[in-house]
This record gives structure tokens, sequence and C-alpha cells, in this order.
């Protein structure tokens, strides 16, 4: 069966096992998720532009708030950031593919579907309100009885097994899988920062897991983990959150910081400053991210141990960040400095990111965050390091990867125009946030009255979150704009790149690699352009050879099917009387494609 | 393109600019107006420190913005300097050679490994000094005054042991007075917060997940004043549809005001008119939710809390409630209109609102109004 299948239209891309067009399925879906979000968000602030509002009301904007997190970070930074480790991650370490390719679809298909089932509950009006944190008891059975929650339950559980699956695929891909002379210490930065997130995930998605069936017990069963009136405790969702949510902050920047550090040093011309420091300092970060959790429970009444003990973890974060910031200055310092999209996004990442990461040590003093906790300085503080850090890093390596990935450069000035447009509406939206928090002003509320001295400053973050959403429609006229003139054609290697993906055409063919590459430094790619003594040579761009003499796995049906089987018993949970029936169906459908699956020719 | 850009960058350049000079504009849009020079002065400011608590959180506060603050000139500087002065145009890269190729080095990373190390020694001592001066449950002071808060889906129940008093949404203290907040709540998680006193501490349920903030009162602002200061605080842990609206006033008064208005709380209620007696019978519907102390209403609240397990009244404590400035959990200032639409429909006001449209007719309302708000005032 599988052989028979197409290789172009529609049906080649439900099938597909290339992780060039899972990576591009990833970002398009990851974009639209971000529509949705985007939306949630201005509606959030259009509500708070002027006090006493009633554009929306007290549920629908529990719902916005809850939805606009859970889907910038699940559907938008998450899968985004997987879209780059998809495309990328064979490219640069010299492989034909992922180690598991049908795996690959199979994540995909289960992120895609967790998130349609998430935002379907927009549709039934049952949208999750409890925050993207969903504090126990707020959400247990007899607070929130409504299906509501279980949608998020539901919905976070099977996102969370797509990004476990992903993470294995590539914590294997990339040890398993570098071509040869490639050790550890020669691979690609922004690989290195993508195995450490993979870890961050392996170790981290267990912990939310086993807490959301706790949670579904709870909730569909009558147990009470969590219900102080079963005998439970609701500080224990809070920890078992926090230990999954604090290490989920570094899976969302750390692949942000390699796409960094991989477009600073092109576009100043110069290799990375202490690469070697950036490595650990990575493993650092992703390390220390496990022992701070409890920095966001810091009003819970932990006790004054827990707080000096979790306080000086999370200050001791700041040093492998520092270290990371001073060697991009430095990878700066003496460099030819090219003022291009991707640069100016990657730029700017260092300074917002250090003013977000500044902000942060702020309130790893736990007196100073018992004024500043559920405030709108914590809002401000985290736009600042995952928006203005992580997103527009992502932005600054979609600039810098689309020539690679469609064959055409993006439209500089449009490119700019939005960057200008991101920053300005960036930083009038949550600086202000800063004072608002000094102020007094709680997070979620969804309202408030005129005599608390924050009118002025929401009516200009508001004014700024309509800055940004101009920023977005000229992106969307950007890659419409390109991929429809198809004007400006890229060479294999259009920014004199570093990397192994620079020896391909662009776009890269289906094989990949048609010859196995051999790498004897960091940065190889570079090292074949340029002598020691900075002589430009001619380096040997890889051939393009005939595709049906390379082995490539086949297109399978069963990685989408599988994904659907384990929905539907999602989705049996979310309805009443019959739902064990369509849950028993979902396992059925799941048992099947699998038996499919593995009878398949690979 | 490129004009565009650089029109915009330049706007955005200016307007972050002018954003400090515009926060000093902060207060003249709100219906208070605010001075220039003190624009935090909110009712929710988290810098006034008025307690000692909030002043030990102020102290490591400053000490952190002065050393974040240099950490921030110290990265900005040299990256916009390097950005500005490593700049090449299109034409001059064409033609330079390549640049040096640094690839690191030791002494320098060294360097900025060891400076944030030492730096953040600076936030963490004062941290630790501050986060051990505050007493634990079995330090506090003896002698301090006990104050429970219960935390409820939307108000405040406070309650004073040691004087016999409960009441709602209106925090009496004495001033300079050591006391301590024993938080519990009947329903979800909420969060305590009086900004200008201090830091906030969550409100958890669960037998034994109580939590104490103790602190010692301010000091009155303008002694020469009766009646009290008014100070704003907010819920601030999400609690469900009205999280927003889960306000609260806490009261500083003079020691010896604080201990008459303790005095009269223990009055029944003084009803004179026929409007009021009458108000008095509505009430008599109230009484399964609502307490006033010397009323029979007070009778069902012990039987209830005598229970087991004991059962806690749905509504607040009314005894005060015609002294309090506002209703709805300090959402409204209480007045008749504002009274009446709340009776009429408290989901209207207060989404999700345990109290219910009660279908009273107009007169009942303006009866129980008279009551509540007249025969209940108090005079201290």
């Amino acid at each position: 069966m599988a052989k028979c299948l197409p290789t172009t239209g529609v049906i080649s891309w439900i099938t597909t096992v290339d992780h060039k067009r899972i990576g591009i399925m990833y970002g398009v879906t990851a974009f639209l998720f971000l529509l949705c979000g985007g939306i949630e968000a201005l509606l959030m602030r259009t509500q708070l532009a002027i006090p006493n509002n009633t554009l929306v009301t007290a549920g629908t904007f529990n719902s916005l708030m809850t939805m606009h997190g859970t889907t910038m970070i699940f559907l938008f930074v998450m899968p985004l950031s997987a879209a780059f480790f998809n495309f990328l991650t064979p490219l640069m370490i010299g492989a034909p593919d992922v180690a598991f390719p049908r795996m690959n679809a199979l994540s995909y298909w289960i992120f895609l579907f967790g998130g349609l089932l998430l935002n379907f509950s927009f549709a039934v009006r049952l949208a999750p309100d409890g925050g993207w944190f969903n504090y126990a008891n707020l959400t247990g059975k007899v607070f929130s009885p409504s299906h509501a929650i279980d949608f998020w339950v539901l919905g976070i559980q099977i996102l969370g097994l797509a990004s476990l699956i992903a993470a294995i695929n590539f914590l294997v891909t990339i040890l398993n899988m570098r071509c040869k002379g490639m050790t550890l210490l020669k691979m690609p930065i922004f690989i290195w920062t993508t195995l450490v997130t993979q870890v961050l995930l392996i170790l981290a998605l267990p912990v939310i897991t086993v807490a959301l069936v706790m949670m579904t017990f709870d909730r569909s069963f009558g147990t009470g983990f969590f219900d102080p009136a079963g005998g439970g405790q609701v500080i224990m969702w809070q920890h078992f959150f926090w230990i999954f949510g604090h290490p989920e902050v570094y899976i969302l920047i750390l692949p942000a910081m390699g796409i960094v550090s991989e477009i600073l040093p092109t576009f100043s011309r110069k290799p990375l400053f202490g690469y070697t420091v950036m490595v650990y300092s990575s493993c650092a970060i992703g390390f220390l991210g496990f022992a701070v959790w409890a920095h966001h429970m810091f009003t819970t009444g932990l006790g004054p141990w827990a707080q000096a003990l979790f306080s000086a973890a999370t200050m001791l974060i700041a040093v492998p960040t520092g270290v990371k910031i001073f060697n991009w200055i430095s990878t700066l310092w003496g460099g030819q400095i090219r003022f291009t999209t991707a640069m100016l996004f990657a730029m700017s990442f260092i300074a917002m990111f250090t003013f977000g990461g500044l902000s942060g040590v702020m309130h790893s003093s736990p007196p100073i965050d018992s004024q500043h906790q559920d405030t709108y300085f914590v809002v401000a503080h985290f736009h600042y390091v995952l928006y203005g850090g992580a997103v527009m890093a992502l932005f600054g390596g979609i600039f810098y990867w689309f020539p690679k990935v469609f064959g055409y450069y993006m439209h500089e000035g449009l490119g700019k125009a939005q960057f200008w447009l991101y920053m300005l509406g960036f930083n009038l939206t949550f600086f202000p946030m800063h004072f608002l928090g000094m102020q007094g002003m709680p997070r979620r509320v969804f309202t408030y009255s005129g005599d608390q001295g924050w009118s002025l400053w929401n009516l200009v973050a508001t004014s700024g979150s309509y800055i940004t959403a101009l920023g977005g429609v000229v992106f969307v006229i950007n890659i419409v704009y390109t991929l429809i003139t198809k004007k400006n054609k890229a060479p294999a290697d259009c920014w004199d790149g570093r990397t192994l993906e620079w020896s391909l055409s662009s776009p890269p063919p289906e094989y990949n690699f048609a010859v196995d590459p051999e790498v004897k430094h960091l940065d190889d790619w570079w090292h074949q352009k340029y002598t020691h003594d900075g002589r430009r040579i001619t380096p040997r761009y890889q051939p393009d050879v005939d595709p049906a003499t390379k082995h490539l796995p086949h297109p399978s049906f069963w990685p989408m099917i599988v994904a659907a089987g384990l929905t539907i018993i999602a989705i049996g949970f979310l309805v009443d009387g019959i739902g064990h029936y369509i849950s028993v169906g979902g396992v059925v459908v799941t048992l099947l494609a699998v038996y499919g699956w593995v009878f398949e020719e690979a | 393109m490129k004009p565009i850009s650089k029109a915009i960058s330049r706007a955005s350049c200016l307007l972050s600019a002018s954003m400090f000079s515009l926060y000093s504009l902060a207060g003249s849009f709100d219906e208070h107006p605010y001075e220039l020079s003190a624009s935090f002065k909110t009712p929710m400011d988290t810098l006034a420190g008025l307690t000692d608590w909030g002043q030990g959180i102020n102290y490591v506060y400053a000490i952190t913005t002065i050393i974040v603050g240099i950490v921030f000139l110290a990265v900005s500087i040299p990256l916009i300097y390097a950005i500005r002065r490593f700049r090449v145009s299109d034409e001059e890269f064409a033609t330079l050679p390549l640049p040096k190729q640094v690839h690191g080095n030791v002494i320098l990373e060294f360097t900025w490994t060891i400076i944030p190390v030492i730096l953040l020694l600076f936030i963490a001592v004062p941290t630790w000094q501050i986060i051990f001066r505050q007493p634990e449950k079995h330090q506090i002071p003896p002698g301090s005054m006990r104050i429970e808060v219960i935390g409820h889906q939307w108000w405040w129940e406070f309650r004073y042991p040691s004087l016999g008093i409960t009441t709602a949404n209106e925090l009496h203290l004495p001033e300079k007075t050591p006391v301590y907040f024993e938080l519990s709540s009947v329903d979800v998680i909420h969060s305590f917060w009086i900004p200008q006193f201090g830091g906030k501490l969550d409100v958890m349920p669960g037998k034994g997940a109580e939590n104490y903030l103790f602190l010692t009162t301010p000091s009155l602002q303008h002694p020469e004043q009766n009646g009290g200061e008014y100070y704003q605080g907010q819920c601030a842990e999400l609690c469900g549809l009205s999280h927003a609206l889960m306000r609260f006033e806490a009261v500083v008064h003079e020691k010896a005001e604080f201990e008459r208005w303790a005095a009269v709380f223990h009055n029944p209620p003084v009803v004179q008119t026929a409007l009021e007696k009458k108000g008095e019978l509505v009430f008599m519907q109230c009484m399964s939710c609502h307490t006033i102390s010397k009323t029979p209403s007070e009778d069902i609240e012990k039987q209830m809390l005598a229970m087991d397990p004991p059962v806690h009244k749905a509504g607040p404590n009314l005894t005060d409630f015609g002294s309090r400035r506002m209703l709805a959990a300090g959402t409204r200032t209480n007045t008749a209109q504002n009274f009446h639409d709340w009776v009429d429909n408290p989901p209207s006001i207060k989404p999700g609102s345990r109290m219910v449209p009660l279908g009273l007719s107009k007169a009942d309302i303006e009866a129980v109004a008279a009551y509540l708000r007249y025969s209940t005032a108090k005079t201290y």
C-alpha cells in the first residue's frame, strides 16, 4: 500500500514521513494557532482598555486568559520550535532523516488533533477557564462542574504525548545519527540547545502526565488527590505542575537561544564567542531548571528554609544566562554586522531577553515576589522573556531559514517594517505593565474600577497590542507576497552560513545529502569556504542525484489514524452517557492502526 | 520600504523615551487625580511599605533595583555600542576582508561568570535576612492580636477571637499593634493582600493548611482625623468568576477608637422607624446566610457551627453593615442605589455570586435597606 501513495498533492502531505515536510506542517499549524492566541490577547486587551468595560463577561475573560496562555505555550511556541527541530536537525547533523520518521509524523498528528480538540471547546461554549496552570481545587468537580476543565486536562495530556514522542525521536536522532566526524562538541549550537530541550521534555513531561491522570481521576471517578474535602491537598497540584512548568520555561527559551546563536555569528561574520561555554551554560540552565520550581509558589506559605533555598537556586540560573548574554555581545564585537531582518530580530532578542531576565532576578527574592506575584509586573516579566525573547528569536529564525526551506528570500523591507512594528507594539504593551504591577494591578482580573490609577497604562498597553497585530498582518503579507511572486531566488548558501544545511540546494532535495558528509571542524561548512588566513576557497556543494537511487522511508496513513484513535479516546471523557463507548471505540481504532503500522513495509 | 521602517524606528525611540515622562501623568487620567511627584500613590501602591513587613520588602527591593539597573547598563551599553560601531553596509561588506576570527577568551568569560555571582550575593543576603526575620507560626510574639481571615468565593470574613467579633470585607485594626492573620479558606485558594502594608500570602483550603502572616499595623498618617484610615486589599489568586471583584478594605484606627468600635459591635441594631421595623422582618428571610449579632440570626449561626462538621453561613456577617463604606466585597460604595441594585440582582454585579435574585419587591428592598443601612450603623 505504502509504495503506491502519491508524492505530490494533499494525500502526499497527509502521509508524509519526510522531516522537512513535517517541519513545514508544524510551522504552518503553529501560526494558525498563533492567530487564535493573538485574537484572544486582543480581546482581553480591548476589554481592559478602559475601566469597567463590558465587552466580554467575566466567564469569557477567564476562558480567553486560560486559552491565550495555553495556546501560546503549547500550540505556538513549542510547535514552532518543533518545526525548527524537524526541519533543521537532520540537515545540521548530516543525516538523511530523523531516527523514527513515522513516529515523527505521529507526533505531528497528535499535536494537531490535541490542539483542535482544545480549541473545539470554544465551539461548544466550554472553553477552559481555570488558567493555564489549572490550580486545584478551583478546577475540581465542585467548583468547575462543566466539561470545560476536562477539555484542558485531556488536551494537555494529548499534547504532552506528542511532545514526548518527538523528544525521544530527536534525542535518538542527535545521539545516533550525526555524520562522520561530528563529535558532540562539533555539533552546531542549535543542535545542542535542541538536545538539552529534548532531555528537559523527557524528564518534565511525565510529571505533568501523572498529575493530569490524577486530576482526570479526581474529576471523572471521584478520587480526592487534590481535593481537601476528600483528604487531598491543593498544594500537591502546584508542586506537580511547576516541576513540569518551570523546565517548560526553558523548553520554550532554549531553542530560541540556539537560533540566536546561529544567526548572530552568520551576520557578524565571526564564530560564536565561547562555543564550549555556551554549551555548558545551556546544560547548566537545563539542570538548574529542575531545582527552582517552587519560586512560582513563594506566596503559598512554603516556610523560610524552602524560600531561602529556592531563591538561591533561582538566582544561580542568572549566572549561566548572563554568560550567554555577554558571549552574544562578544560575538557581535569586532564583527561585520549586516542589518538583515533576521539579524534585527536576533539582536532585539538579546536586549528584550536581558530586560525580562533582570525583572526575573527581582522576583527571585521571595520578599519582593510577595508584592509582584500575580500582578501585572509578572505579566510584563514573562512576556519580555517569552515574547520579546523566544518569539522574536523564532521570527528571526524564520527570516533566516525561510530561503533554505522554500528557496526564496522573504521581502526584507516588509520584514523590517514588521520588526519595528513588533518592537514598538511589544514595548508599548508590556513596558507599562511594570508600572501597573507596581501600582498593584492583579493578573487575571476581567475588569477594574476607574479609581485605581490603572486606566492610562492599560489604554497604552492596549494600543500597543494593536500595533503588534499590525506587524502580524505585515508578516502574513510578506509570506504571501514571497511565495506568490517568487522573485528573489535564494542560492544554496544564501547568507554565507556556517553549518551543513547551507551545503544543500534551497530547498533541499527529499533525500537531503547525496554524499554522506564528513566534518573535521565545528562550523565545518565555514571551514570549507575559508582558509585559516581568511582566503575564500570554493566549497563542494552537495550534488543533486536521482532520488530513485536513494532509499527513503515510505509514506504512511497509519500515524494519522493512530493519532485520531487516541483523540477519540479523549473525546469519550468529554461526552456524558455514551462516553465510555466512544473511548472504547478509540481504543479499537488505535490498536487496529498500530497493527497496520507494525506490519506495513517501512 | 526603507524610509518607512526608519520612520517607525525613530518613532519607537521617541515613544520609549517619553514613556517615563508620560508616567507622571497617569494619576491625572483617573477619577481621583494624584500629585505628580507621587504617581505611584494609588490605592494598591506596592511601594508604600507602611508596616515593618512592607519596609523589609522595600529594603530588598531598593538594593535589587540598583544592582539590576547596573547590570542592565553593563549589558545595554556594550550591546548598543557594538551594534552601532561594527555595522557595515552591503557595499562595504562585499569588499571587506574577513574580520578577526575570535573563538573566545577564557579570562573574559571567567570574569563575567564571577561578577554576577558576587552581585547576586548582594541580593541574596538581604533577601535571606528578611525571610528569616518574618516569624513562623511558633515564633509569633506572645501578646500579638490574632485575627482569623477566611476566604470565601468572593468575599472576606474576619474574626477576632479575643474580642468575640465577626465581620466581613472591612478589616478594622488598631494602629501600631502586632497582629497575626490566620488565613484559611472554606472553598478555593485565595490570596490575602494589602499592597500598602506589604506582600501577599495565599489563603489555602483544607485542614492544617492555614498560613500565618505577622505584621505590626501602621501608625496613622493623619492622627487628627477621626474614623480611621482606609487601605485597599484584594484577592490575588484566581478564584473563579468574580476573582476581580473580591476586594476588601483595611481600616486602621487610633487604639482608643478601635476599642470603641469593638465595644459597640456587641450592641444590637437600633430599630427606630416603621420602615426599619419592616426591614427587620424582611431580614428574617436572609438569616440562613447572614448574621447580625444580638439578633436571632446569631443563634442560627451558633447552631450551624455546632454541627459536625461545622457549617459556615454562606454570606457575610452584616453586624456593622450600616457603617461600612463599601458593599459587595469592596466593589461598590454603600449607597441606597447600589444597595438596591445589589439585592435586586447580585449576579449582575458579581458574576457567579452565591446570593441569587430573591424576588423581593421594591418596597421590601427599601425596607431591608433602611434596616441594614441605618439600624446597623454604629457610632464610635
